[in-house]
């Protein structure tokens, strides 16, 4: 195996993950990943001479998921303005039924910004460092200090809302 | 870890100050089950996080984009209708043509001999001849000459 494929094989995973927790779909995140590997493999010679391949790769396929993030708003506010009214979208009461713990976790972090949401993904899932985070999103140290501290309190206080958890 | 330790590590890793060998402990922590009852929910966030790093990437494509598939189908549907447009259309060759009749035919054999098929001739010509005047002379003169030529 040459050296970009030996690369791409140790992070496509971490790829595919960052996509999802972007785009919070999985057929959206796997084309994501799809499109990276697609233009990451057209400057391959460029990529392993990088210090930091895995990084940049992060950091391409963060903004493809956020353009497609914003493709697929555009696209579901077209169809809603096209469809009829939805008379058995379910009720909160029918919802909060259905979900379990981890469900509503997961709900309360796609509530949060993107960019708080690629910082916690990138540090609790991934176990990054902050020089790390930052290589990989593009985001200087301190916005990736105050994003997690954000994101942490954000998350923090919308499951004590909840009362999922003791205030 | 002790307890008390714990809570003041969830404090900190709240604000963002923990490092990530403190974020390790508290996870051990929240795994290892014995956890104090003040922060015993806290269990289900860091379940959320182990949960969200055994997800794998899948092996294979489950679907081709639609996208690149109506690429692909305008680009095929171009390339036929160019490739219709920028080739002529040959005019088939004179060897090509079926040729049904190869034998010399003998006109002999239809020449008029007799007298009262002759008048036949030279009427139906002379009819022709009329229902023509008005379009051309030179049809006319021509058609007579024929039937004269016929019956001389």
């Amino acid at each position: 195996m040459d050296h970009f494929s030996s690369i791409i094989t140790s992070v496509r995973d971490r790829l595919y993950r960052l996509a999802l927790r972007v785009v919070n779909d999985a057929d959206e995140a796997e084309d994501v990943v799809q499109d990276v590997l697609v233009k990451s493999w057209k400057k391959r010679d460029e990529i392993v001479g990088l210090d930091n391949p895995p990084a940049w790769l992060m950091r391409m396929t963060k903004h493809q998921a956020i353009d497609r993030l914003r493709s697929a708003k555009v696209r579901d506010l077209r169809e809603r303005e096209a469809a009829l009214p939805d008379l058995e979208r379910q009720t909160p009461y029918q919802l909060a039924a259905t979900n379990d713990t981890l469900g509503h976790i997961h709900r309360i972090l796609q509530q949060l910004p993107t960019d708080q949401r690629t910082v916690l993904q990138l540090r609790e899932v991934e176990g990054m460092d902050y020089q790390e985070i930052a290589a990989a999103t593009g985001l200087t140290m301190p916005q990736v200090k105050v994003y997690l501290h954000r994101g942490r309190g954000r998350i923090r206080e919308l499951l004590t809302k909840e009362k999922i958890m003791p205030s | 870890m002790k307890h008390a330790n714990a809570k003041a590590l969830l404090e900190k890793y709240f604000v963002g100050e923990t490092s990530l060998p403190e974020e390790a402990l508290l996870r051990d922590y929240f795994r290892a089950g014995d956890i104090h009852p003040d922060i015993t929910e806290y269990k289900d966030l860091f379940a959320y996080w182990d949960d969200a790093a055994k997800i794998k990437a899948p092996a294979r494509r489950r679907r081709l984009p639609v996208r690149w598939l109506s690429a692909a189908a305008a680009a095929v549907l171009l390339l036929f209708a160019v490739n219709l447009w920028i080739t002529p259309n040959p005019e088939p060759e004179l060897s090509e043509l079926v040729i049904t009749e190869t034998k010399t035919v003998d006109w002999s054999k239809y020449e008029v001999t007799d007298e009262k098929e002759a008048y036949k001739v030279l009427r139906a010509a002379l009819k022709t001849a009329s229902t023509s005047m008005n379009s051309s002379t030179k049809g006319v003169i021509q058609e007579v000459g024929e039937a004269a030529a016929m019956i001389r």
